[in-house]
């Protein structure tokens, strides 16, 4: 399916380059090629993704030289060119007999259950060349149906791979530019994820000295203060001293959550799919999780989606008067997505100190993005962008 | 007095406000931002501002910046920064302007509330208040081929009370002498470091510190 959708991508690039190619002639085109050039790295692109969500992964090879003269003469995109060439004609056929198939399966194995609404005196469908009047002959039609269908399940791996087979060979680096690439590649995800660990430090760092340290500097202002007033007035020093008190709970508090937040150690133990169902088991709210996450993100990554799903479901029990929450955690090449949702009434700001705004700051220590909507009346629902660092 | 009060952290702020209150001093304005600070400097002009490093909205060093500020608009205005930790380079931002009408101490000084009340009048009345943790930083790093070698643990000990900021009286108390012994210690110290001899407090401040800022270990 997919390869279709890449090849008639691939046709339109060999259409437009066709199109360059000719009033190149003209001397107008040139100044087009640097463009179709780029529509066909881009098209090979998303090939090379498809490829890669299905087998071997095939490193991207970034993005094109800058001058014109090497870009004409760039190996990749000779490579790349023979693709489009190729994938717009083969893959396109493929692709429109492997979307047949199926669909002519379909049709014919159901047709006994339709076929008195059709008028079958002039064939039937498909390949279908006899009349067909009564419930036999529309059964004999299924039967075709059923030949179809070993057809398909015989045939559209094979034609999946013949279709794959073009990109494979050709939009593959060759061996020592794979593997600078994938040095390249390394070098960069490597890059992110130390960028991440000192982000999150940082985080640290300055949850424990905003929050704890000041909660305990006022504690000790307020028993200095206290002392004070033992000797002066002695009746307001007992107010003083709860003050002190309260503040050293809050430190208390604060610092529970500054531990739990450095690395919850459930992750460690049953990963983020473990954790989160666990989180959504304590919900206060009867809470759906859906979690689609193959393999393991940086387990920084994995602790602030961990913190996010944590404190958006802390805020839908305290503020949202929702009836239950939806929380979908999946991952999109190298980002992982969370979504969550709840029926509540809505109105939630990052100003009335729900807690989104530490939600965000969060997520923007690692680059990821935050998106809330939370329309007078509900239904809220915060989207989650991280990058998996890995 | 009159005293704007400049911290973000609600407790600490409330707190501190308190502590000043009960000492039958005035507090004008708290306030928890660096632009509402300025303003309310602007409009209850007050003999002393008290200044938390850290503040929104990037919790760095907008304390010291709206301190300078501040005492650029008004330059007889006291400054008193709190820091939850104390940082060198902070301090020498805040005395480039001079050492007079400033202090410079760590939040957790708060709680011994007599001796930062001494710190607060002394600020006040156009003293200067460094913390001893940034004297001891700046004292444990310098060469070991710096002048400091030359005097005694007892001028030492001078040398970091007057790098704080103590009068001669305050010195001689804190170190059980007499404000004559205490005398004959500073000229001593002035004459091995080669310095000149100053009785202005806050010109000896930064006199010492300037020293002790270029003995420093790079």
């Amino acid at each position: 399916m997919g390869g279709l959708g890449t090849a008639l991508l691939a046709l339109g690039a060999l259409l437009s380059l066709l199109v360059v190619a000719l009033t190149c002639v003209s001397g107008v085109g040139l100044l087009l090629v640097r463009n179709t050039l780029q529509i066909v790295r881009s098209t090979a692109g998303r090939e090379r993704a498809r490829l890669s969500r299905w087998g071997p992964e095939i490193i991207d090879p970034g993005p094109l030289p800058d001058d014109l003269k090497s870009l004409v003469r760039d190996p990749m995109v000779h490579r790349e060119l023979g693709w489009v060439a190729l994938h717009a004609v083969f893959g396109f056929v493929l692709g429109i007999f492997g979307l047949t198939l199926p669909l002519n399966a379909a049709q014919n194995v159901t047709y006994p259950l339709w076929f008195q609404a059709v008028d079958g005196s002039d064939g039937g469908p498909g390949l279908v060349w006899w009349p067909l009047r009564d419930l036999g002959d529309a059964l004999l039609v299924g039967l075709t149906g059923l030949l179809w269908l070993a057809l398909t399940i015989g045939f559209l791996p094979l034609m999946a791979r013949a279709q794959a087979a073009s990109g494979r060979w050709l939009l593959t680096p060759s061996g020592d530019v794979d593997l600078s690439l994938r040095v390249a590649q390394l070098a960069a995800t490597r890059a992110a994820a130390l960028d991440a660990h000192a982000a999150e430090l940082r985080r640290i760092e300055r949850s424990l000295h905003d929050g704890t340290q000041n909660r305990l500097v006022a504690v000790n202002v307020l028993l200095g203060a206290a002392r004070r007033a033992l000797n002066r007035n002695p009746d307001s020093a007992g107010e003083i001293l709860e003050r002190a008190q309260d503040a050293t709970e809050q430190a208390l508090a604060e610092l529970r959550t500054v531990v739990r937040g450095i690395l919850p150690p459930v992750l460690a133990d049953r990963g983020l799919e473990g954790a989160l169902s666990g989180l959504a088991g304590n919900s206060g709210v009867p809470c759906h999780l859906e979690v689609d996450v193959p393999g393991r993100c940086a387990i920084s990554v994995e602790a602030t989606a961990y913190f996010v799903v944590a404190e958006a479901l802390t805020n839908v029990t305290k503020h949202s008067g929702a009836s239950k929450a939806t929380v979908t955690v999946r991952r999109d090449r190298d980002r992982l997505l969370l979504h969550i949702e709840d029926d509540g009434h809505g109105g939630a700001d990052e100003i009335s100190g729900s807690g989104i705004g530490g939600i965000r700051r969060r997520v923007e220590a690692y680059d990821g993005r935050l998106v809330l909507t939370s329309p007078p009346g509900g239904p809220t629902s915060m989207q989650v962008e991280l990058p998996c660092g890995s | 007095m009159r005293i704007v009060i400049a911290e973000d952290e609600p407790l600490l702020r409330e707190g501190l406000a308190l502590l000043l209150r009960a000492e039958g001093l005035e507090v004008a304005a708290t306030t928890e931002d660096p632009s509402s600070f300025l303003a309310a400097v602007e409009k209850h002009e007050p003999d002393v501002a008290i200044v938390d490093v850290r503040m929104p909205p990037t919790h760095t060093d907008e304390g010291i910046v709206a301190a300078v500020e501040a005492r650029r608009r008004r330059p007889e205005l006291s400054v008193l920064v709190l820091s939850a930790y104390v940082e060198q380079a902070f301090a020498t931002d805040l005395l480039a302007g001079g050492a007079a009408r400033l202090g410079y101490l760590l939040k957790e000084r708060v709680g011994r509330v007599e001796e930062f009340l001494e710190a607060l009048h002394r600020v006040a009345d156009g003293g200067t208040a460094i913390d001893p943790e940034v004297v001891g930083q700046l004292l444990t790093c310098t060469r070991p081929d710096s002048g400091l070698e030359r005097l005694s643990t007892r001028e030492r000990d001078v040398l970091a009370a007057m790098a704080e900021g103590l009068g001669n009286a305050a010195i001689a108390e804190r170190m059980f002498v007499t404000e004559g012994a205490v005398h004959k210690h500073i000229r001593s110290i002035f004459a091995k470091l080669d310095l000149a001899p100053s009785d202005r407090a806050d010109r000896r401040v930064t006199a010492v510190l300037r020293y002790l800022e270029s003995e420093q270990r790079r």
